[in-house]
């Protein structure tokens, strides 16, 4: 098929783990390609004398901006091309060092039909190695009906009506 | 006897709260490789960035669905951030923390990232130019056990140039 196929609506059930995404162990290359890729100069990411003794944090950090995007690749690789990962939204509670594995994760907590589409609820978050959940959030993902048609794509919230 | 807290919240830094931003061009079109250096540094290899194929439901192939927040970069004739940076209390990040927007002038020095909130409606396409509009949506001061701490509160809505929504969000930054 053209794209990847992802879930069906029919197939969710509340309290689904979603399969979750590992990152790792960061290092400092991997904050160095991000910060330089997106052309941010803040200190906190690189400087580690600056982070250490002027921001007073543990070490460099892993990048928010950086993370936010995982959060949204989270769901992205779970919707596939036929889905739409609609509303994302998290908070950057803890902080993330070199070192650090990250495993993005969501659980649904609702879903309702929507049209001929189906909607969603789920709690996502990202968690170290430790366990420590440092960027709790939730999402609102549609998704196809089985036999139903695709998700509109650019998606429009008018259309679930 | 508790001491004084400082009040950031000043009038100056009341005035900027609902400032909205000229609608800012991004200084370049969407590129192939920008979309490629994006997907490879968060490692998320879909072959909807890469393979037309693969983008079929998307026209072509996509940006990544969060890399507007980053399309506004440095123009060839703007200011060198970098050389702000022998001073020893530089962090590297403009007060005006969005193109278009003043700077928020509060007296503290660590800023952190405090989330997102995001709606997503359209990926970026290379050859696209991303326009942002950007507004204080609140500013505000907690005092917490480490100090005050300023949160400032930024809704911005990414377009095409015709007008085509690509997301909304609502940014919090923290001041501490």
């Amino acid at each position: 098929m053209d794209g990847t196929a992802g879930a069906i609506f029919d197939d969710v059930e509340i309290g689904q783990d979603i399969p979750t995404l590992v990152k790792g162990p960061m290092t400092t290359a991997h904050i160095m390609r991000w910060s330089a890729a997106m052309e941010n100069w803040h200190r906190i990411h690189y400087d580690w004398k600056y982070a250490t003794e002027h921001d007073k944090l543990p070490d460099v950090m892993v990048n928010g901006s950086w993370k936010q995007h995982v959060m949204i690749q989270l769901l992205s690789d779970w919707v596939g091309d036929t889905g739409w990962a609609w509303k994302v939204g998290f908070q950057f509670r803890g902080m993330n060092v070199p070192g650090d594995t990250l495993t993005a994760w969501g659980r649904v907590t609702g879903k309702q039909e929507r049209g001929a589409w189906g909607v969603v609820d789920l709690d996502i978050g990202l968690r170290d190695q430790k366990g420590n959940e440092g960027t709790p959030g939730t999402a609102r993902v549609v998704l196809p009906r089985r036999g139903g048609p695709p998700v509109p794509y650019p998606f429009d919230p008018a259309v679930l009506g | 006897m508790s001491e004084m807290v400082p009040d950031y919240i000043t009038p100056a830094v009341r005035a900027v709260i609902g400032a909205v931003s000229p609608p800012q061009l991004a200084t370049h079109p969407v590129e192939p490789s920008e979309i490629r250096r994006f997907h490879q540094a968060v490692m998320d290899h879909a072959p909807r960035y890469w393979d037309e194929a693969a983008a079929a439901r998307y026209g072509g192939v996509v940006a990544p669905m969060g890399f507007p927040v980053h399309a506004h970069r440095r123009a060839e004739d703007q200011e060198d951030p970098l050389a702000a940076m022998d001073r020893p209390d530089f962090d590297g990040v403009d007060r005006a923390l969005r193109p278009g927007l003043p700077e928020v002038v509060v007296p503290l020095k660590r800023l952190m990232n405090g989330g997102y909130e995001y709606e997503l409606f359209r990926h970026a396409r290379p050859g696209e130019r991303i326009v942002l509009r950007s507004r204080y949506a609140d500013i505000y001061q907690r005092n917490g056990r480490t100090g005050p701490i300023v949160f400032v509160v930024i809704e911005d809505s990414y377009e095409t140039e015709t007008g085509e929504r690509l997301l909304l969000s609502v940014n919090t930054m923290i001041l501490r």
